[in-house]
């Protein structure tokens, strides 16, 4: 007997029922927590083609296992829902505080179903959840909402909240705690779409381990080998601002809309360009590391600006895309997504597609309210955040992300939309980082770095084996090792950027705090790591995705990168189907991208054989 | 003393594409001089203005760190050195 029960809340904000539930043992076992929880329910209570904006899609809100303890670097959250942008599976990373409140709330995660009549937010303490009317915050800022909210319910509140952009259902719109985002796959225009403006916690630390006193021992053992890392004094003392001039010099800094592997003066954005505006730093509860780091800007056009990051997606989104070298409009841009809650990433690749588009006269001065969409310009950038959050003007077609545009707008724009799946490619160039680049292609939500980071290729890991970054199909198995590598530090939600600690401690830490024994055998952990990726793959193939939908953008495909004297000068994508053939047959999956009943059976997901089967007669075409 | 070492992505550009190469010492800190001997371009991707390894560069020997030793550590004959950057992405 393990003697703790894990559980979760079910919220419905069409009927205003609240109930807890309890985790069966043997889902526990089979998924241990955090992202293998978010897909099993997610896909079990789905209703296949469901309107990602309509009232039965459900928003699952998914702590760790480790959420709220003491270890390191381990309470951060996710959200899963199905996405509104791609028509794919949500699954969306946030930090700060909120994760732990979760926990502390007495909750796994936290299931939102139905719509409210009216804005409404969620207020949840240890003992009671009240559906609460939120007009008067609708309409507020991410920032205003929380204060609203600290104000209301004490200064041990932390909420997730929407801005203006979910509110009015930017495709790409992100759910914001503190200046933290779930911001991928347009999570926030889910919670829009409910009414839902926040869910807020009240709570103390309380929290039931299988194993204190073990635990207590393992968490000594990760402080003590995180700190002997060097890594993790790097990562505290930079964050992720380092690493434009390291992706600039590998040529994979993606730089006018995706044309260029980098920026002509990328001198300008290093990280200790952005050390001269830092004034000071933020972490997720319970790390030591405090990677997010403050900057603002004191004087110019932008003077006032202040923003907690950007880090290296943002610092990219809001300079590579339209070519700006202005560290102040950049960070006056992150400042603007975080407050009224969109994504960065899509945020700056579709401005830098509607810089394309008017580079090519598809877009006028007509269409743009007046701003000139000229490379470089950086003040249209900023003048756009606004809009897109807002939609107003050309800012109402931009919210749809570059996958709708390029369809609304026509006449060959779609060859300028640098997405995969509708999720707009983030900071790393896929012709010069390619095993990233086919991690995009097949990933279950399209264009996510994250999903398969590919630190062989980046930083030049070694771990499992060492690999070219322009090769194609020989990468199959590295593609699919980062894939479900990823998985396994999430049904954890461990932070991908503080591991020094990991191969010693993490198995350990997961069986002390829920008695799961089966994690201690060899090779569990990697078991369910694929185990999630496929029943993720087994959603999308539900939702209509297969084969023809896992593919890069046009450009990828049939134009050269130029590095501008980085390396990788001429690279594409040379052989795509070829690529896809090995990773599926490597996957166990059909040539048409379908997991095979004995893939199915061989993970324990037999039970799903049945769905799948009546999409193995597909060919992909 | 032969020791080899595996060139990150980042340098490779300085090593006209070349991926391993062969270098003499005893230890980190002169094999990665004899390197960056060889190919002088990599040498401000490896070390500061004095001399020290740069603070986002962590060392391995034989798939161990060097940390802290760094530059001092020994090498022997055959071992491996690879160089990874630290670098967080995002
Ligand atoms: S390393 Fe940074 S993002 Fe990760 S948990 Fe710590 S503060 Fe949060």
């Amino acid at each position: 007997m393990k003697g703790i029960t894990r559980k979760f809340l079910r919220v419905n904000l069409s009927n205003g029922k609240i109930g807890e539930e309890a985790i069966p043992e043997q889902v526990e076992t089979d998924f241990i927590g955090g992202r293998g929880f978010g897909i099993h329910y997610l896909y079990r209570e789905l209703v296949p083609k469901s309107d990602p904006l309509g009232e039965h899609n459900k928003l699952i809100f998914v702590a760790g296992p480790l959420a709220g303890t003491t270890a390191q670097a381990v309470s951060r959250w996710m959200v899963y829902t199905k996405s509104p942008l791609t028509g794919a599976l949500a699954r969306s990373v946030s930090g700060a505080d909120f994760g732990a409140w979760i926990k502390f709330a007495g909750y796994e995660f936290i299931l939102v179903e139905g719509k409210a009549e009216r804005p409404a937010y969620i207020h949840l303490t240890r003992d009671t959840c009240r559906i609460e009317p939120a007009d008067e915050l609708w309409g507020k800022d991410t920032a205003a909402t929380q204060e609203w909210l600290t104000r209301r319910h004490g200064l041990n509140t932390r909420a997730a909240c929407i801005g203006p952009g979910g509110e009015n259902l930017v495709k790409y719109a992100a759910i914001v705690t503190h200046r933290r985002t779930a911001s991928r796959c347009g999570v926030g225009a889910v919670m829009g779409s409910k009414n839902l403006k926040a869910i807020a916690i009240n709570a103390e630390r309380n929290l039931q381990l299988y194993d204190p006193e073990g635990f207590k021992k393992l968490v000594k053992q990760q402080i003590q080998t995180m700190m002997a890392n060097k890594a993790f004094q790097y990562h505290r003392e930079m964050g992720t601002t380092g690493n434009p001039e390291n992706t600039s010099e590998l040529g994979i800094f993606p730089t006018k809309n995706f044309r260029y592997g980098r920026l002509d003066d990328y001198e300008k954005i290093t990280g200790d360009e952005y050390l001269k505006h830092r004034i000071g730093q933020f972490g997720c509860y319970s790390c030591a590391a405090r990677c997010g780091k403050i900057h603002h800007v004191t004087k110019g056009l932008y003077a006032g600006a202040q923003s907690e990051g950007p880090e290296y997606e943002s610092i990219w989104a809001f300079s590579g895309p339209i070519e700006n070298s202005s560290l102040e409009a950049t960070i006056a841009a992150d400042q603007l997504c975080d407050d009224l809650g969109i994504d960065t990433i899509s945020t700056g690749n579709t401005i830098g597609f509607a810089y394309e588009l008017y580079e090519k006269g598809l877009l006028t001065k007509k269409d743009t309210d007046g701003l000139e969409l000229k490379y470089g310009n950086h003040k249209a950038m900023v003048e756009l955040v606004k809009k897109i959050a807002r939609r107003e003007g050309i800012g109402d077609l931009l919210a749809e992300g570059t996958m709708r545009v390029a369809e609304k707008i026509g006449k060959g724009a779609e060859a300028f939309a640098i997405n995969a799946k509708g999720l707009e490619l983030p900071a790393y160039e896929p012709r010069g980082s390619k095993s990233l680049g086919f991690n995009y292609a097949t990933s279950n939500i399209g264009g996510s770095h994250s999903y398969g980071y590919a630190t062989q290729e980046v930083l030049g890991a070694s771990f499992p084996r060492r690999v070219d970054r322009f090769a194609e199909e020989e990468n199959a198995d590295i593609v699919i090792f980062n894939q479900n590598n990823v998985a396994v530090g999430e049904v954890g939600i461990a932070c991908a950027f503080s591991r020094g600690w990991f191969p010693q401690v993490y198995d350990k830490l997961l069986i002390a705090a829920t008695g799961i024994d089966k994690i201690a055998e060899r090779g569990y952990l990697m078991h369910v790591g694929e185990k999630i990726v496929n029943l993720e793959r087994a959603f999308i193939v539900r939702e209509g995705f297969g084969r023809k939908q896992d593919t890069l953008p046009q450009r990828m495909l049939t134009e050269p990168l130029h590095t501008r004297g980085s390396p990788g000068e001429g690279q594409m994508i040379r052989n795509l189907d070829k690529f896809l053939d090995r990773y599926y047959e490597l996957r166990g999956w059909t040539p048409e991208g379908i997991p095979s009943s004995e893939k199915l059976e061989e993970l324990g997901l037999g039970y799903m054989t049945k769905d799948m089967a009546q999409y193995h007669h597909i060919k992909a075409t | 003393m032969s020791v080899r070492i595996e060139i990150p992505p980042l340098l490779r550009h300085h090593t006209n594409g070349v991926i391993t190469a062969e270098v003499k010492g005893s230890t980190v800190g002169e094999c990665l001089n004899s390197f960056a001997k060889q190919y002088p371009g990599t040498r401000k991707r490896l070390f500061d203005k004095n001399g020290k390894l740069l603070r986002y560069v962590e060392i391995y020997v034989n798939g161990e760190t060097s940390y802290p030793k760094e530059l001092a550590r020994q090498v022997n004959d055959g071992d491996e050195i690879s160089i990874v950057y630290l670098i967080s992405g995002g």
